[in-house]
């Protein structure tokens, strides 16, 4: 649903401009389940062209192996994913989830999902990593959970044009994952003093205390806003690290890991004792108008909840 | 013995299929079948406690903030913790935009497209209907991606992004709201409000508002031509033409938990959901409406690929072992949920009428369930809607000083339930905490009030027992079961279940 929301090509342009004739898309395609079988038949007969497969939501290998936890037809999701991507110009991963498993592939993973041609951060996933579209390329993986909708589109158009795509390690798009959630974020200057909030609901910076994956995960959400507005940071609430491989991760999503008063994972290509020593300067330089301005709470994690009825 | 038929069906959010048996074109019986399993439940188990709000909106791109607005509710309720009142007022902002977007793109990207099935070639109003309603082209179509687009940068600007977005924290949200993005979000609910007056109803809402029975509405399409040529005038002349008001009636029995939390009255202890709509259970067969408590709720496995408990169970009780079966009875990854042991069906036409809305009550009354009334209602409640978010927006004005999050503790042990309303119907979390991390989660959607199977009493759930006395014209195109089931705003993405630890499902293939 995120990509009804993209501007610039909007979804309805990108469909029109581009005259893509839509084969299926299961919120929206008036043809019928039949009518699918039937093309899914088609292109696999070669008798009908597939430019371009978008594949949304985590591929299920389980139980044992047999795919079942995800059917369609009585066959498993995955063979027909794997029949139709051999037949397909491009093959595009839309969203964490049908790249690297993401969040279903998480915790103990129970129908053993796996991304399109990665499981997680290692190679292979459905797809053999040596694995290459018709068009030469492998999944393309336009990560996110969800996706940003402008590099859905714009990833999309740009195979429909056959223009040249340059991937990142990962396969993705390296045009919409070659920065970080940092940059253009609107906390920044409350980063570069080291001026910290313990709480949300402040102007401060989320990084060292509020489990904020901004400065070490690559997507635009702060160069190119969400719906035309905002990103998570800019609303106050820490970027959750959607577009890496191993989202998400295990710890507490709103909880900074620390060795001492430091990170445990820094920003990108960040040296540990550099960085320790610019944060201690840094704060000492903050000028008085950068303070943290979340309200804070009275006692930290000692409050036990009693057991309570809604009745 | 009729033939047994097994079809998929498309623009539903997930994956559903449906198994009807037909005697000389009618539905004798009928089975929904959920085919996909993620196990979301499970992949909360032992995260830390506020995890569960940060994940559980990825369950579904459409109904994300209903589902945070549940979770983070649950929690507030185990820590009985205050909220800023202010908080909730943004929380609700959000719900409403997200729900009155999910209204006009469910009828219109989802719905009215069937209107130009072939199977409606030869009707008399086909040149209207395809210049509104056809995919892409249709003039309410395309405005409908225009429009529900802007509505949800109210979303973005309150919580930075739509969908997916994490800002609801407990004791309030992470964002304030400066008198400036308040100028912002009323001129964003006004001019969707002036689209939704001109080019979907063709009146305005203070007209519109003035249809208090279904009475007034049949007079409000014949007063005027635009009102007649509207896309609520159009819905309204072919919906009644085909007879959709004679498909799909269930067995009556409405639920709703409520919508939207009273930011004045919502207070520890949280007992019984104070609601800007509010909560309530209809009883077809004694014609009482009825005050919910969520004590009543169970759910039952017997048809399910689950074992472990005979009868119902509670869900803060529940169990999940999966356990396949092909050849046997069972034939859903859905359990059975029962209210008071009764098949329910949730959605905006319940919602507005245990909140007591005239026009739905009437309907209701009038016609009762099908699904003429629910599609109906999904195109009267956006007026509701953006009434009360402007009401909502007055209120922040008037709090502009005060905060938008209180502190808290940390969550460390505790039972709590989120009670709530998702764009298509009742939405709850249930969750326990132990040493700070989550023991259980169990969520029951909408969809699985609507999509269950037979319960332990072998009655059939509500969309099977809607679909029973269908006549299907083509088989090949079955319409009547599309409109049926659609008008429900189906939704499998999210009919999601534990699988416990260790236990693997063994599939006999």
């Amino acid at each position: 649903m995120a990509i009804l929301c993209a501007e610039n090509p909007s979804l309805h342009d990108t469909l029109t401009n581009y005259n893509v004739d839509l084969l299926w898309h299961p919120s929206l395609s008036t043809a019928t389940p039949r009518e699918l079988e039937a093309t899914i038949e088609r292109i696999c007969a070669g008798e009908q062209e597939l430019t371009v497969l978008c594949v949304e939501g985590a591929i299920a290998l389980g139980p044992d192996g047999t795919g079942m936890f995800d059917s369609m037809f009585g066959e498993a999701k995955m063979d027909i994913i794997k029949r139709l991507a051999d037949r397909a110009q491009f093959v595009i991963a839309m969203g964490t989830c049908a790249a690297f498993g993401g969040v279903s592939a998480a915790g103990c993973n129970p129908t053993d999902s796996v991304g399109l041609q990665f499981r997680q951060s290692d190679p292979g996933g459905l797809l053999d990593p040596s694995w290459r579209s018709a068009g030469g390329l492998p999944v393309i993986n336009v990560a996110g959970c969800p996706a940003h909708p402008s590099s859905m589109v714009r990833t999309l158009v740009a195979a429909l044009l056959g223009a040249p795509v340059e991937l990142d390690p990962l396969n993705r798009p390296a045009e919409f994952f070659s920065t970080t959630v940092h940059r253009g974020c609107t906390r920044n200057e409350y980063h570069e003093y080291n001026v910290e909030e313990k709480a949300f609901g402040g102007d401060g910076c989320l990084f060292i205390n509020l489990g904020c994956q901004g400065p070490t995960t690559q997507a635009i959400c702060n160069t190119e806003l969400w719906n035309g507005e905002s990103s998570k940071t800019r609303a106050g609430a820490p970027c959750i690290g959607c577009t890496a491989p191993n989202f998400p991760k295990p710890q507490n999503l709103l909880v900074t890991l620390k060795v001492g008063p430091i990170p445990l994972s820094l920003p990108l290509g960040v040296k540990r004792a550099k960085y320790m020593a610019y944060k201690g300067l840094a704060r000492d330089a903050a000028p008085e108008r950068l303070q943290p301005t979340a309200p804070q709470a009275k006692t930290a994690a000692t409050a036990t909840a009693e057991e309570v009825d809604n009745g | 013995m009729g033939e047994i038929i097994e079809l998929g069906l498309n623009r539903v959010e997930g994956d559903l299929e449906v198994k009807i048996e037909v005697q000389d074109g009618r539905i004798e019986d009928a089975w929904c079948i959920g085919t996909m399993y993620r196990g979301f439940e499970q992949i909360l188990q032992g995260r830390d406690a506020t995890d569960g709000a940060v994940l559980t909106p990825r369950i579904c791109g459409i109904c994300g903030t209903a589902h945070q607005y549940v979770a983070v509710t649950a929690i507030e309720h185990a820590l009985q913790c205050e909220v800023a009142p202010n908080a909730i007022r943004a929380r609700n902002l959000c719900l409403m935009a997200e729900e009155t977007q999910s209204d006009s793109r469910h009828t219109f990207l989802m719905f009215t497209v069937d209107f130009c099935n072939p199977r409606y070639a030869d009707h008399p109003l086909r040149a209207e209907v395809e210049e509104s309603f056809a995919m892409l082209s249709g003039k309410a179509y395309r405005g409908v991606l225009e429009h529900t687009k802007n509505i949800l940068k109210v979303v973005a600007i309150i919580g930075g992004q739509w969908p997916h977005a994490n800002f609801m924290v407990p004791g309030g949200v992470t964002s304030r709201l400066t008198v400036g993005n308040l100028v912002r979000l009323r001129t964003l609910i006004d001019s969707y409000q002036k689209w939704y007056e001109q080019d979907i109803l063709g009146c305005s809402l203070e007209r519109w508002s003035e249809n208090r029975t279904f009475d007034d509405v049949l007079a409000w399409v014949e007063a005027s031509e635009s009102h007649r040529k509207s896309p609520m005038g159009l819905f309204i002349r072919f919906a009644r033409s085909i007879g959709l008001e004679t498909l799909g009636l269930g067995e009556g029995n409405l639920l709703s938990y409520g919508s939207g939390y009273d930011p004045e009255r919502w207070r520890p202890p949280y007992g019984a959901p104070q609601t800007m709509r509010a909560p309530g259970f209809f009883d077809a067969e004694t014609k009482q409406l009825e005050a919910f408590d969520h004590q009543h709720i169970e759910e039952h496995i017997k048809h399910s690929w689950f074992v472990g408990y005979a009868g119902g169970r509670h869900p803060i009780d529940g169990m999940t072992v999966p356990e396949y079966d092909p050849d046997g009875s069972r034939y859903t990854w859905a359990k059975a949920p029962r209210y008071k042991g009764k098949v329910c069906e949730s959605g905006p036409l319940a919602e507005l009428f245990t909140a007591g809305d005239p026009l739905a009550t009437s309907l209701f009354t009038m016609q009762g369930s099908n699904a003429f009334s629910r599609q109906f209602v999904r195109l009267h409640r956006p007026t509701l809607t953006l009434m009360a978010m402007r009401k909502t927006l007055d209120e922040l004005f008037a709090h502009a000083a005060e905060p938008y999050i209180v502190p808290v503790d940390d969550v460390v042990e505790g039972t709590g339930v989120g009670l709530g309303s998702a764009a298509r119907g009742a939405l709850a979390h249930w969750v326990r905490f132990k040493k700070g991390k989550i023991e259980s989660y169990q969520i029951i959607t909408p969809t699985g009030w609507n999509a269950s199977p037979r319960g332990s009493d072998d009655k059939r759930g509500h969309w099977e027992q809607s679909l029973v006395g269908t006549v299907v014209k083509d088989l090949e195109n079955p319409i009547e079961l599309g409109h049926i089931v659609r008008s429900h705003d189906a939704c499998l993405v999210c009919t999601v279940h534990v699988l416990d630890t260790d236990k693997r499902m063994r599939f006999g293939l």
